[in-house]
C-alpha cells in the first residue's frame, strides 16, 4: 500500500494506492494520524488506485472512521471500485461509513 | 518446557552476561594456557577448562560441553583444524571457536573458517582483542539459544492452542450423526494459515427436523483472531432460543460481538438452516462469500451479503428462504478459497470458482471434496494458505 495526502482548506484527501492487508498495520497507523491530528474536519478516503482489500484492510477503514468520530470529523470514502467495490458490496460497509 | 543445563537466564528481558560462561583453552604450550587463562581470569572469566592437544580438547569437550572453544592450530595427536572439524560435523555442536592463527599464516586462516571456525584471534594473543572477541560471541551464542528456546516455547503454545481450536470442531462423525436423520450431509473442512486461525463453523441440531449451519470468519489472522474465535464459539452455543430465526440471530451475535471486539476487529458470517420437511433452506448472511448451489447443470448464487457483524450497536440482517431439491449440493467457503493478494489477477470471480466447485464435486470420491476443490484452484494441495481457509458442504438427501 501507497498514499498521498491532499491537504485543501478543511478537507483532507488521502489517496490509497495497491494492495491494502494486515501487512500494512504500520504504514496505515500514520493515515490515521493525519486525520487524528490534523486541523481538517472533512475526510476523504481515496480508494480509486486500491486494487484488493482484505478482513484486516476493511478494520483499518473502520479504525479511521472510528478516530475521525471521535475528533468530530467527518469521513467518507470514494473511488469505490473493482474487488473493493465487491468486498463493499458483500460486507454492506456503507451502513457504517458513508460512501460517496 | 525441559530443564536448560546451562546456566543462562531463562528471562528473556534479562540481559546477556559473558563472564559466567565456560571457556575451554587448547593449546599444547602450557605457558600459552596460562597466558590465556590469566587474560580471561582478568577479565573476569571464571569457569576455565584446559586441554593440552586435540584428542584431550575432544575429550574435555564432551565430558563438559563448553559455551566457546579457544583453540590452537599446532598440536600433537590432533591439530585444531581436525579438533574444529570433529566438534562440528561428529559432535554436531555449534559452540563458538575461537582459532589462534599468526597474521602470517594466510592459508590457514581461510582453512580454519572452511573447518567451521567462528573467528580467529591473533597469536601472539592481544589481551583485550582476546577478550572482545570471546565476549561477542559468547553473547552472539546466548542470544540466539535465548531466541531459539523463546521460539520453541511458542510453537508448543500454539500447537497447544491448535488442538484446543481444533477440538471445538465437530468430527465428520458427530456431523453425521446430526445430519443424515435430517435428510442431509455436511462436509466440513478447515485449514489455519498459522496454526491457529479466525474461521470458525459449527453445525447443530434445531430440532427432530432442522439443523443450523454456520460459519464465520473473524477479521485478521494468527492468535488474536482465534482467541476472539473462541469467544464466538461459545457466544453461538449460549443462544437457542433464536436458533430457528436466521437474521434474529446472527443480530444477537453482531450485536454481542460489538461491545467484545476491537473497533478495528469484524466478522462475516452465514446462518442457515436446513428443513428436512419440505426441503428448505432459510439463512441470512454478514458479508459472506457468496454461497453456491449446484443443481444439476445449473449453478445458482445466493445473497450472503449484509452488514458486517460487530460494527454497529445495532445491526439488521435479512432472512432469506431457497427451496432445494434432492441432490442439490450447497457450498460455502472462506474468501482464502479465491482471493490471492500476493497477484491480484490471479483471484478468482464466482463463475471462474463455479467451475472449480463442479470439478471438485466430481472428484470428491478420492479425497473428499474440499481436497479435490482446492488442488483444482492451486493444481495443488498446500501445507498451509495465507489466510485461514473454511469449506463446506451440504447435499440434500
Amino acid at each position: 500500500m501507497e498514499y498521498t495526502a491532499d491537504h485543501s482548506g478543511d478537507a483532507l484527501c488521502v489517496r490509497i494506492s495497491g494492495v491494502l492487508t494486515f501487512d500494512d498495520h504500520g504504514r496505515f497507523k500514520s493515515i490515521v494520524d493525519l486525520i487524528a491530528k490534523g486541523a481538517e474536519s472533512q475526510i476523504t478516503l481515496d480508494l480509486a488506485q486500491t486494487k484488493m482489500i482484505d478482513s484486516a484492510g476493511i478494520g483499518m477503514l473502520l479504525l479511521a472512521n472510528d478516530k475521525a468520530a471521535k475528533e468530530l470529523k467527518k469521513l467518507n470514502l470514494t473511488g469505490v471500485t473493482g474487488h473493493v467495490a465487491k468486498v463493499i458490496e458483500l460486507s454492506k460497509v456503507d451502513q457504517i461509513i458513508p460512501i460517496s | 518446557m525441559s530443564a536448560n543445563p546451562k546456566p543462562v537466564a531463562d528471562d528473556e528481558s534479562a540481559p546477556i552476561q559473558a563472564n559466567d560462561a565456560r571457556v575451554l583453552i587448547v593449546d599444547d604450550l602450557r605457558s600459552s594456557r596460562m597466558l590465556i587463562g590469566s587474560v580471561l581470569k582478568a577479565a573476569g572469566f571464571t569457569n576455565l577448562d584446559y586441554a593440552v592437544d586435540g584428542v584431550d580438547a575432544l575429550e574435555r569437550f564432551q565430558e563438559n560441553e563448553p559455551d566457546v572453544v579457544v583453540l590452537d592450530i599446532v598440536m600433537p595427536r590432533m591439530d585444531g583444524f581436525g579438533v574444529c572439524h570433529e566438534i562440528r560435523n561428529t559432535l554436531n555442536s555449534d559452540v563458538p571457536i575461537l582459532i589462534q592463527s599468526g597474521v602470517q599464516e594466510g592459508n590457514q586462516r581461510v582453512r580454519a573458517f572452511d573447518e567451521g571456525a567462528s573467528d580467529l584471534v591473533s597469536k601472539p594473543i592481544n589481551a583485550a582483542e582476546l577478550v572482545s572477541r570471546l565476549k561477542l560471541h559468547i553473547e552472539r551464542r546466548r542470544m540466539i539459544d535465548r531466541l531459539q528456546r523463546y521460539q520453541h516455547r511458542m510453537e508448543e503454545e500454539l500447537h497447544a492452542a491448535e488442538s484446543m481450536q481444533m477440538s471445538l470442531l465437530k468430527t465428520p462423525e458427530q456431523l453425521a450423526e446430526l445430519t443424515a436423520p435430517r435428510g442431509a450431509e455436511v462436509e466440513a473442512f478447515y485449514l489455519a494459515s498459522h496454526k491457529l486461525g479466525g474461521d470458525l463453523w459449527e453445525a447443530f441440531a434445531v430440532d427432530e427436523n432442522r439443523f443450523g449451519l454456520l460459519m464465520f470468519d473473524l477479521s485478521g489472522h494468527g492468535v488474536t483472531a482465534a482467541i476472539n474465535a473462541f469467544r464466538l464459539h461459545m457466544l453461538v452455543n449460549s443462544y437457542k432460543t433464536l436458533r430457528t430465526d436466521p437474521a434474529a440471530w446472527l443480530a444477537q451475535v453482531s450485536n454481542d460481538l460489538y461491545s467484545m471486539l476491537p473497533v478495528e476487529h469484524f466478522s462475516t458470517g452465514f446462518y442457515g438452516i436446513f428443513d428436512r420437511r419440505d426441503r428448505s433452506l432459510t439463512y441470512a448472511g454478514a458479508g459472506a462469500p457468496t454461497p453456491v448451489l449446484i443443481r444439476g447443470d445449473e449453478a445458482i448464487e445466493l445473497d450472503g451479503s449484509g452488514v458486517i457483524m460487530g460494527c454497529l450497536p445495532s445491526s439488521e440482517y435479512e432472512t432469506r428462504r431457497i427451496q432445494l431439491q434432492p441432490g442439490d449440493q450447497l457450498c460455502l467457503y472462506s474468501d482464502a478459497l479465491y482471493e490471492d493478494f500476493d497477484d491480484p489477477t490471479q483471484s478468482l470471480g464466482v463463475e471462474d470458482l463455479i467451475k472449480h466447485i463442479r470439478i471438485g464435486l466430481e472428484k470428491r470420491a478420492e479425497a473428499g471434496f474440499a481436497d479435490a476443490l482446492v488442488r483444482s484452484i492451486l493444481g495443488r494441495f498446500p501445507e498451509s494458505m495465507p489466510d485461514d481457509l473454511t469449506i463446506l458442504r451440504l447435499e440434500v438427501k
